[in-house]
């Protein structure tokens, strides 16, 4: 767990164990998708809607890659596509080099899906334990490794409750737990953050870099942008089933022909002259100001001020205030 | 009771896999044809012989490495889920409220309470636990669908064999409990439902309570007919809705044999012809059972005590004959009997001749094979049991019984060389709707006759050591010996009763029947339910148990000797205004015509074996009705189930396997 392998690193993974029958497979390629369509039909087999148009997309071992899009830009369809739980109207999707919709492929698979589909009637301990027993794990090998991802979502204290019971965060966390029971390669992530609070939000984010960190090859999708920046290395932009954008998040996100310069212990009187050597070089100064930070960083000092200390008001809400 | 099959197993195996082995051929042929017209459909013809191709191909890894481990998880998963829906605990507490209040209105005083109470109990826990097979089977997999907690499982390395197998497992195993635990209690409220027993009328409950019997009159005390041995003669109180009638009776036996119960004899002495006198005291049978009588205390007074009831809970053994048939009025060998008009045609008649025609050679023969005399309780004297149909040509005074006679015979091996036993013929009356139990002495008297019929030696000869000798055959020829009257028989209406079986063990037999319908409906609901929606498979399922219950039937319907020819022959006949008996004339085009009639209705029959036949799995009827259920009979129920399993899975793997879990 805490070896740090980095992007596209060649740590050999269980990708090597599967049976490989794929003469083209490149084994730094987890993610393939060869012209993928999807049309929605009805019973008599009319069209409904093309959920997903001619998607071409690679995704390399070992990095996070993130597919955005508003609500129903096909996503979802992609990542089900995936999965093998629909079937592509044409092209082709090539997981782990092997086709989407072969049984084998989900062996060194994990997959949280949209809202965590789990049988509410279990507990954390019996839902881990059964999903374990889909892979078809021995005993022993099934409990260690229940306790070890209960203990690493913070579920210990409610691992003998329903999950009926749980709050939607706690249900994401299980969920998360579920995907990640087989200690999978790749890891396929529905909307993690969605329904989540801040601070689920941020540990959510938090865990998918340490998977990052391990080597896991993360797909993730969402709406919810900031997310996807914090975390992604690539990213996808769909919009009606179509890519539009395609590529690394800081060369995506790189405005060119501006400067950003961030410095600290330099008084107020210093910003005339700075300014001065700036137009004298023939730019123009667009901002020049104290940085604010974000209202997650915001809410994020209190929440942890607050667990550190009961009782006291944060420092973060004295300065504001 | 109606038998109409006398399976053997061993015999039934071959021809039975090979329907099987057709059944699967036809239907992986249509099935791979519908699919083939499915993917066209989506993908256009050249394409979908490759989609076809992978399925077919991808089949055989899914079901070769099908893992337990992953069938018991999604099993115990689907008990889990089948508990929380509660329908397990409605159906139990349906069951239990049944219980608690039916026994206010079952009728313990009723002619055979035994059968009413079984009745109840069977039919009670077959519909409870089919009801149930069918919600928590055709609900589970569309609601996972609904619920899409399906998505977590299928995105595991599950494969779609592992999906059926582990819900119709689970659904199995639960069932199973809850019919175990029905069980139980059923017996527990049937056994104890009837057990009861009564006192004596008359405040000493003794021996003194008993009355003379009217020696002139042949009456005792009550005013009713006493046995013709009967010194005395008493009554029970009313207990459970009847009384019975207690008799001291005078057993008069040779010295060698005594009675088997000795707790119920009074006194004992010799006669002078050195015979021996018992007086015992019995309780006569009533309302199908009767109770152990046992005397207490010492000197002329005893003090009389009655056991529990004895004689409700039975497991007939019948030994049918191997194989019966007729003779007509003029002695022809025939394969049915006599066709006395619109009769059910189960039975087959003999005629008594007429005052026109007397001397009529009708006869019925029964031939018995591999008789031996462990087979019985008592090869000194065996039963035989009838139920034999009458019809009568004029009715006169329908009180009147008919008279029917019988004789039996010994089948040598080789009829020309070896001599043959005749026994002397057996007279007796006989009704319509009677269950008759005729003792037959096992030393008959009769003749040995040589192979060409003379008569060789007349005396008494001994039923096993004589006429079945080594070869364990016995001949029965029936006959009816009142004018212008028919006797009706069918093979099970007459057979030899042998050692009776336990009755726990055909009382599990009996719920083995219910435990295989169940598990058909369970695997059908999770077959039907992988391509369904629930209710749309509840309705296939029901509809599917119709069929099954009406197989013979549909089966009829499509024998090739049906009047009006086949569906392609009736359709020419419709439109060409021809009725059903004409015959069509003969031509090409006919011969083609009838010739695909044949190759559908082969077809169609094969398909009727779809639907399981319900008939040939519900052993309730032999329970009720006392017969102990043969195992030959069980073993081909648990194959037929077996045959469905097998089938109905790998209907539900293709279906699975094809469809597209996700919307």
């Amino acid at each position: 767990m805490s070896t740090t392998v980095p992007a596209g690193g060649t740590k050999a993974t269980g990708v090597d164990k599967l049976v490989q029958t794929n003469p083209d497979y490149d084994p730094n390629i987890v993610v393939e998708a060869q012209n993928l369509s999807k049309v929605y039909r009805d019973f008599w087999g009319r069209q409904k809607v093309q959920a997903l148009r001619s998607l071409d997309l690679e995704i390399r071992r070992g990095e996070v890659f993130g597919l955005l899009g508003p609500n129903g830009s096909g996503k979802s369809t992609t990542i089900k596509l995936l999965l093998g739980l629909l079937f592509p109207t044409s092209g082709r999707a090539v997981v782990l080099g092997k086709d989407a919709t072969e049984v084998s492929k989900n062996e060194r698979i994990g997959y949280l899906p949209e809202e965590s589909y789990l049988y509410r009637f279990l507990t954390a301990e019996e839902t881990l334990d059964f999903y374990g027993r889909l892979f078809d794990m021995p005993a022993d090998i099934r409990r260690q490794r229940s306790a070890e991802l209960i203990e690493k979502v913070g579920l210990t204290w409610a691992k003998r409750r329903q999950l009926r019971e749980y709050s939607k965060g706690m249900v994401r966390r299980i969920g998360l737990a579920q995907a990640l029971i087989n200690d999978p390669d790749l890891i396929l992530l529905d909307e993690p953050t969605s329904g989540l609070d801040p601070l689920g939000t941020r540990e959510m984010k938090d865990m998918i870099l340490d998977l990052k960190a391990q080597g896991k090859t993360i797909l993730m999708c969402s709406h919810l942008l900031a997310d996807v920046q914090d975390v992604c290395d690539r990213i996808a932009i769909l919009y009606q089933g179509e890519l539009k954008e395609l590529g690394r998040v800081d060369s995506l996100l790189k405005v060119g022909d501006e400067t950003q310069v961030r410095f600290k212990g330099v008084p107020e009187s210093a910003h005339a002259e700075i300014r001065q050597l700036i137009e004298k070089h023939g730019g123009s100064v667009l901002a020049l100001e104290n940085p604010r930070t974000t209202l997650e960083e915001l809410f994020l000092t209190i929440v942890r001020e607050s667990q550190a200390r009961p009782g006291h008001r944060g420092e973060g809400a004295r300065s504001s205030g | 009771m109606v038998v109409e099959s006398f399976p053997d197993f061993l015999k039934w195996l071959p021809d039975a896999s090979l329907v099987f082995l057709l059944v699967l051929v036809i239907g992986a042929v249509l099935g791979t044809l519908a699919g083939y017209l499915i993917a066209t459909f989506r993908h256009g013809p050249f394409e979908a012989f490759y989609v076809v191709a992978e399925v077919l191909a991808g089949a055989i890894p899914d079901f070769l490495k099908t893992s337990w481990r992953r069938v018991m998880a999604i099993a115990r998963l689907s008990i889990k889920e089948a508990m929380r829906r509660r329908i397990v605990l409605a159906t139990f507490a349906v069951f239990a409220f049944a219980l608690l209040f039916g026994g206010w209105f079952l009728n313990t005083g009723a002619e055979n309470a035994d059968r009413l109470y079984l009745n109840f109990v069977l039919w009670g826990t077959q519909m409870l636990v089919l009801l149930m097979g069918i919600l928590i089977s055709s609900f589970s997999l569309p609601e996972d669908i609904k619920s899409r907690t399906i998505y977590t499982v299928v995105t595991k390395p599950v494969r779609a064999t592992e999906i059926v197998l582990g819900r119709m497992v689970g659904f199995g195993i639960l069932g199973t409990g809850l019919l175990v635990l029905m069980g139980l209690i059923s017996f527990v409220f049937v056994w104890r439902g009837l057990s009861h027993t009564h006192q004596i009328v008359g405040d000493t409950q003794t021996t003194a309570a008993l009355s003379p019997i009217d020696s002139a009159t042949g009456l005792n005390a009550q005013g009713q007919r006493a046995s013709d041995n009967a010194l005395k003669s008493g009554e029970t109180v009313f207990e459970s809705g009847h009384n019975h009638s207690i008799e001291l009776i005078e057993d008069i036996r040779d010295a060698d044999s005594k009675p088997i119960n000795m707790g119920n004899v009074l006194r004992q002495y010799d006669r002078n012809d050195g015979k021996i006198v018992y007086e015992r005291v019995i309780c006569n049978p009533a309302y199908g059972h009767t109770h152990e009588v046992t005397l207490v205390g010492e000197g002329e007074e005893k003090r009389i005590v009655l056991g529990p009831a004895a004689g409700y809970f039975r497991a007939r053994v019948p030994i049918y004959a191997g194989s019966l048939i007729f003779y007509d009025g003029q002695g022809e060998l025939k394969e049915r009997g006599i066709d006395v008009g619109t009769e059910w045609r189960y039975r087959g008649y003999v005629d008594g001749g007429t005052y026109l025609t007397p001397g009529s050679l009708s006869r019925a023969v029964f031939d018995f094979n591999d008789l031996q005399p462990e087979m019985f309780d008592n090869p000194d004297r065996i039963n035989l049991e009838m139920t034999l149909g009458v019809f009568r040509t004029f009715v006169g005074n329908i009180q009147k019984r008919v008279m029917a006679s019988m004789r039996f015979e010994s089948v040598p091996n080789n009829p020309e060389l070896e001599d043959r036993i005749v026994s002397d013929t057996i007279v007796f009356e006989t009704q319509e709707f009677e269950v008759q139990t005729l003792p037959i002495s096992r030393k008959l008297r009769g003749e040995r006759q040589n192979p060409n019929g003379t008569v060789v030696e007349t005396g008494e000869f001994d039923l096993f050591d004589d006429f079945i000798k080594g070869n364990g055959k016995l001949r029965l020829i029936l006959r009816c010996e009142d004018k212008n009257q028919y006797i009706g028989v069918s093979l099970a209406d007459v057979y030899l009763r042998g050692k009776d079986d336990l009755f726990w063990a055909n009382f599990l037999k009996g719920y083995i029947g219910i435990w295989i319908q169940m598990m058909i409906i369970i695997a059908m609901g999770v077959a039907f339910s992988t391509f369904l929606s629930s209710p749309i498979t509840i309705l296939m399922a029901c509809v599917v148990i119709l069929v099954g219950f009406s197989s013979d039937f549909i089966r009829g319907l499509l024998l090739p000797t049906a009047v009006g020819g086949g569906p392609i022959e009736s359709f020419y006949r419709v439109i060409t205004q021809k009725n059903m008996e004409a015959g069509v004339e003969a031509g090409m085009v006919t011969s083609l015509m009838q010739e695909t009639d044949k190759l559908l209705l082969k077809s169609l029959e094969m398909l009727t074996n779809l639907a399981p036949d319900f008939s040939k799995l519900n052993f309730a009827e032999f329970l009720t009705h006392g017969y102990s259920i043969d195992t030959d009979r069980v073993l081909v129920a648990l194959a037929m189930c077996l045959a469905f399993w097998c089938g109905l899975a790998v209907l539900g793997y293709f279906c699975l396997k094809t469809r597209e879990i996700a919307k």
